[in-house]
């Protein structure tokens, strides 16, 4: 049976790692190597990195940067960050990525998503969907555009992003990035009847009971971001905590 | 000990090699059946779409370079994933294609199976039951024996005896295969992790 995953989820800006809230207010959050070797030692089951400068400058995600951080990592690796095109993500996975996740620039293009995985394959290609609540609404969130204005229904692009040919989905609730009240776990449950593709769910994370109602409630994958970097928690950690409440997760030996 | 790592244009080169090095042993990329001839070990890497995988591989005629360094000198080969999909009879995937026929059987999509209701592609961490006289190519167990799994296809042998450990989503599948101087998983070694590197370094020091 398939364990759970704890999934870092690195930003990166300028060859640092920042952290913020709601996508803004990002503060520094260390030297990706440093911290890409320590998630890897920890008992991360993957790490997911993403170059959040690159779309809006206009470029792909830095790979030299990526090539240092896979360097270290011998756990599934997934960049994103200005994919606009099949060259740029066979660029990623030639860098040493085994996944490729794209936002922004497929919502405003969604053909990429299949491009991507008549090059990538399916298994490659992770569809990052960012969306937030707004009076009891979940409304699309388009980080380039910095709105949810005109960006249709959720569950539709969902649908169609996997009909495209995404292999995984990200599920990011934006108004909790950083905010620490736990995961939005209704919108996991709807967005698991639509699609039978694996899904992360990220945004919320601020304590390990969280994590426990994120599994006890089927979440398969969870993306953590603030909770790793401004605490003193690590993945290890969190593992003897969840496999203390009896949830599988990977167990690093003699843990 | 020196890997030469076969490159059919489709892969990631860069993770295995990685974890080759990891492991402490010399890694070299091939790309012509020159290279693939004075191999003494190989490893078929792969992602990515299977029709692709196989027309570079003949394309660059490295199909009878391995047919002939394998099958018929006897140097070990690890296959990974698609590298495991590509030693199969028939795949179905996007079509029919075929396969190097080293093993009998097919590659069929997971959601194609009677009775599969689990999430596709199968994406992570699933501990494997190894067989028995399988166990030293997997290299000695500590702690928990999973691996990194991230495919949407799978490997459907009657050869029972040539499987060396199955993983259970839902269904058990085939999680690697095991015979003459061949050995091959549907996980990624590379990515696995600590179990990964020790099955590497497994691999590396087999005498079959």
């Amino acid at each position: 049976m398939l364990r759970r995953r704890l999934i870092p989820s690195l930003l990166l800006r300028k060859g640092r790692l920042v952290k913020g809230v709601r996508f803004a207010a990002h503060r520094d959050a260390g030297h990706p190597v440093g911290t890409a070797r320590a998630h890897n030692a920890q008992g991360a089951d993957e790490i997911v990195i993403l170059d959040i400068d690159a779309a809006r400058e206009g470029r792909g995600p830095d790979l030299e940067m990526l090539k240092a951080v896979a360097a270290v990592s011998f756990i599934p690796l997934t960049i994103g960050g200005g994919i606009t095109s099949a060259d740029i993500g066979k660029a990623g996975i030639a860098g040493g990525a085994d996944k490729v996740m794209v936002t922004a620039t497929a919502l405003n293009r969604p053909a990429l998503v299949g491009e991507l995985a008549r090059a990538l394959g399916v298994q490659a290609v992770v569809v990052g969907i960012d969306v937030m609540r707004e009076d009891g609404r979940v409304l699309l969130y388009d980080h380039l555009a910095g709105s949810t204005a005109g960006t249709g229904e959720w569950v539709e692009w969902l649908k169609r992003a996997v009909g495209e040919g995404a292999g995984e989905i990200r599920l990011m609730s934006v108004d909790r990035e950083g905010a620490r009240k736990g995961f939005d776990l209704a919108l996991y449950e709807e967005a698991a009847r639509h699609v039978s593709v694996p899904i992360i769910l990220e945004g919320g994370a601020g304590s390990l009971a969280h994590l426990d109602d994120a599994f006890k409630a089927g979440v398969e994958a969870v993306g953590l971001g603030t909770m790793l970097v401004f605490s003193d928690n690590n993945i290890f950690k969190l593992k003897q905590y969840l496999d203390r409440r009896g949830h599988q997760v990977r167990r690093l030996e003699g843990a | 000990m020196r890997l030469t790592v076969i490159d059919c244009g489709v892969n990631n080169l860069t993770s295995v090699c990685n974890a080759v090095r990891q492991a402490g042993h010399e890694v070299e990329v091939a790309t012509t059946p020159e290279q693939v001839a004075s191999a003494e070990r190989l490893i078929l890497p792969g992602v990515g779409a299977a029709f692709e995988a196989l027309s570079r591989l003949r394309e660059r005629s490295l199909d009878q370079a391995l047919e002939e360094s394998v099958r018929r000198k006897g140097r070990p080969l690890l296959g990974v994933c698609l590298g495991m999909h590509m030693l199969a009879e028939r795949l179905f995937e996007f079509g029919e294609h075929r396969g190097l026929g080293w093993i009998e059987g097919d590659v069929v999509s997971l959601s194609s199976l009677d009775g599969f209701d689990r999430r596709c592609p199968h994406m992570g961490w699933n501990p494997v039951e190894v067989v028995p006289d399988s166990e030293t190519l997997f290299g000695k167990p500590r702690g928990e024996r999973s691996f990194y799994f991230c495919h949407s296809y799978t490997l459907r042998t009657p050869q029972a005896d040539r499987v060396a450990a199955t993983a259970s989503h839902g269904l058990d599948i085939v999680a690697a295969i095991r015979f003459d101087t061949v050995f091959a998983t549907q996980f990624h070694p590379e990515r696995s992790h600590a179990n990964g590197s020790r099955l590497i370094e497994a691999f590396s020091a087999w005498a079959p």
